[in-house]
C-alpha cells in the first residue's frame, strides 16, 4: 500500500507540525510544574492546548482521572489533525504508524469480552487513534467475540485473531503487535522517505527488543520465551543478536549493550529496576531520533518525532498529575519524566 | 451439686470416689492442654504479627506501584491490563489438628506469583512498571491468605483455651469441692449409722442381759 502512495510535498506537513511542536510544552516548565500541586498543573494546563479536552469532560470526571482523560483525548485529536492536514504518503506513513492503536483497541475489546468487564468500562479503555473510528469499535462492544474475530477477516490480524479461546491472549497480543512491525518492515522501500520510516520503526524495534529481553531476563524466562517475544527486523537487534544476548548473562548482557546505538541509557543498569531502565532508553531513543529528524529536515522523521514528543508530553503530564495526586516524592516524579 | 440429694450409701459413695479421682485426671489434663494451646498460641501470635506486618508492608508497597503505573502508563492502560486477568486465584482448604483443634491450611490450588510470560497480558505492548505493579499485587494476594490462615487458626484457638479455661476451672472450683463435700457428707453418714448400729447392738444386748438376769 504504502509504495503505491504519491510523492508528496513535505515542506507542508513539516511546516504544519514545527507550529504544533513550537506548542509543546517546553523542558524547562517540568521544573515549575514538579513544584505545583496537583490543582495548580490542571490550572496551568487550562491556560494550554489542553483546556478544550479539559473543559469537554469536567462534567463526567474530575481529579486525576479527568486529566487522564483529557490527556488521552487531547492526543487522539493532535494524531488525527496530522493525518487530516497530511497527504500523500506522508499520510499513508501516518495511518500505518497509527495502526498500532488499533492493536491496543482489539485486545482491550477482547480482554474485557472475556473478564466480562461491562460495555462502559470497556469503551473507557479505548483510544481514539487508529486506522479505525471509535464509532466503529463502540460497535465491536456489544457483540460476541467470535463475531468481533470475524469482523477482521481479510485484515492481516485475522489469522492471529482466529486463535483467541485455543491460544492464551497474552501470545496473540504480541503475536498481533508482530504483524503490525512485519506488515511495516515488508515493504521495499524504493522512496527515501519509506526508508527513513522502515528505519525509525526499525530502531523502535531494538528499544522494544531490548527492553523485552532486559524485562524477560530479570525474571529468569527460558530463553525460548524470551525468543518467541523478540521482534524480527531490528535496526541492530535482530533475532540473532537478540538470541546472543539471551544467552549471556545479567552483567554480560550489559556490558555487551555498550556497543549499540542505544547504549547512552545504559549508565546505572545495575539495580536490576527495569522501569527506570525503559525511560533511559526512550531518552536514548529520542535523543537519536531528534538527530535525524535534523539531518533530514523534510522528511517524515520530523512528524514522527513530533508525534513521539506529544504522546512523551502526555505521559508526563499524566505522571506529574497522578504522580502529585497520589502524593509521590517529586524525586521519583523526576525519575519517571522523560525530559529531554 | 446439692449434699441434700446424694443417696448415703457405700455404693454412692463408692462411684463418687471414682468420678472425684477421674475429674481430678480430667483436670490435670485439662490444665495441661489449656498450658500447651496457651504455649502454641504464644507462637502463632509472633508469626502472626509477622505476618500481619508483612501483609500491611506489601499492600503499601502495591498501592505505591499501582500509583506509579497508573500515573506513568495511564488509567486507560491500567484499567485494560486489569481486563486481562479472567479468573479468581483458587485455592483449596485443607484441615490440621493442634491438640484437638481443627484449624483451616490453605493450599493454592494455582501459583499466585506468576513469571511475566504467563500472565495474561502481552509483553510488547506493556510496560516493565505494570509488570511491577502486578507482581506486588501477586505478593499482596499470597499475604492475604497466609493472613487469613493464621488468623483463622489463631481465632480458633482462643476460642478452645477459652473453652479449655471454663472447664478447667469449673472442675477446679465447683465440681470437684462439691463432689468431696458429698463424699465426705456420705462418709460421715455412713460413720453416723454405723455408730447407730453399734448403739443399737449395745443397747439391744444389755436389754437381753437384764431379761436373762
Amino acid at each position: 500500500m504504502l509504495l503505491k502512495s504519491k510523492r508528496s510535498s513535505w515542506a507542508y506537513i513539516v511546516a504544519r507540525v514545527k507550529v504544533m511542536k513550537r506548542r509543546l510544552i517546553p523542558s524547562e516548565e517540568y521544573r515549575k510544574l514538579l513544584n505545583m500541586d496537583f490543582n495548580e498543573i490542571v490550572r496551568y494546563l487550562e491556560e494550554t492546548d489542553y483546556k478544550r479536552e479539559i473543559d469537554e469532560l469536567a462534567y463526567k470526571y474530575s481529579g486525576p482521572r479527568l486529566l487522564d482523560y483529557a490527556l488521552t483525548l487531547n492526543l487522539g485529536r493532535t494524531y488525527r489533525k496530522i493525518m487530516d492536514v497530511s497527504f500523500g504518503i506522508a499520510k499513508d506513513i501516518i495511518t500505518t504508524y497509527l495502526k498500532r492503536w488499533d492493536i491496543w483497541n482489539i485486545v482491550t475489546i477482547i480482554r474485557g469480552k472475556m473478564a466480562g468487564v461491562s460495555e462502559e468500562e470497556i469503551e473507557e479503555a479505548l483510544v481514539p487513534v487508529g486506522e479505525y473510528t471509535l464509532d466503529f469499535y463502540k460497535s465491536l462492544i456489544p457483540k460476541e467475540i467470535d463475531e468481533i474475530v470475524k469482523t477482521f477477516e481479510g485484515t492481516p490480524y485475522y489469522s492471529v485473531l482466529s486463535k483467541v479461546g485455543s491460544e492464551p491472549l497474552s501470545i496473540i497480543e504480541d503475536e498481533l503487535y508482530k504483524i503490525y512491525y512485519h506488515q511495516i518492515l515488508k515493504e521495499r522501500p524504493s522512496e527515501f522517505a519509506l526508508k527513513l520510516f522502515v528505519d525509525f520503526i526499525k530502531m523502535e524495534i531494538d528499544i522494544k527488543n531490548i527492553k523485552t529481553i532486559l524485562r524477560l531476563k530479570r525474571e529468569d524466562v527460558s530463553a525460548e520465551e524470551i525468543m518467541r517475544r523478540i521482534i524480527p527486523g531490528g535496526f541492530e537487534i535482530t533475532e540473532e543478536e537478540a538470541s546472543k544476548l539471551i544467552a549471556m548473562s545479567w552483567d554480560e548482557l550489559v556490558k555487551a549493550l555498550e556497543g549499540y546505538w542505544f547504549s547512552k541509557g545504559l549508565e546505572g543498569i545495575t539495580d536490576k529496576s527495569i522501569s527506570r531502565i525503559e525511560i533511559k532508553f526512550d531518552k536514548a531513543w529520542m535523543e537519536v531520533v531528534a538527530r535525524r529528524a535534523s539531518n533530514y529536515p523534510l522528511s517524515i522523521l520530523p512528524v514522527l518525532q513530533y508525534m513521539v514528543l506529544k504522546k512523551i508530553e502526555v505521559d508526563n503530564l499524566r505522571t506529574l498529575g497522578w504522580g502529585k495526586w497520589q502524593g509521590i516524592p517529586n524525586e521519583e516524579i523526576e525519575e519517571q519524566l522523560v525530559i529531554l | 451439686m446439692s449434699v441434700v440429694k446424694v443417696q448415703p450409701t457405700r455404693m454412692e459413695l463408692i462411684k463418687l470416689r471414682r468420678r472425684i479421682k477421674m475429674a481430678k485426671r480430667g483436670h490435670s489434663l485439662l490444665k495441661m492442654k489449656r498450658d500447651g494451646l496457651i504455649m502454641e498460641f504464644r507462637e502463632l501470635l509472633e508469626e502472626a504479627k509477622k505476618v500481619i506486618g508483612g501483609m500491611a508492608e506489601k499492600y503499601e508497597k502495591a498501592m505505591q506501584k499501582l500509583a506509579l503505573a497508573m500515573a506513568v502508563d495511564g488509567v486507560v492502560a491500567v484499567k485494560s491490563i486489569a481486563m486481562a486477568r479472567q479468573c479468581e486465584p483458587k485455592f483449596v482448604m485443607h484441615k490440621k489438628n493442634i491438640m484437638g483443634v481443627v484449624v483451616p491450611v490453605i493450599k493454592r490450588e494455582e501459583k499466585i506469583v506468576r513469571c511475566v510470560v504467563e500472565r495474561e497480558y502481552g509483553v510488547l505492548g506493556t510496560t516493565a512498571r505494570i509488570d511491577e505493579a502486578v507482581e506486588a499485587f501477586e505478593q499482596l494476594v499470597d499475604a492475604i491468605l497466609e493472613v487469613a490462615e493464621i488468623e483463622t487458626t489463631i481465632r480458633r484457638l482462643i476460642e478452645e483455651i477459652e473453652k479449655t479455661k471454663r472447664r478447667v476451672n469449673a472442675l477446679e472450683y465447683r465440681v470437684i469441692p462439691s463432689m468431696e463435700e458429698a463424699c465426705k457428707f456420705i462418709a460421715f453418714k455412713l460413720e453416723e449409722m454405723d455408730r447407730e448400729n453399734i448403739i443399737r447392738l449395745k443397747k439391744l444386748k444389755s436389754k437381753k442381759a437384764k431379761q436373762e438376769a
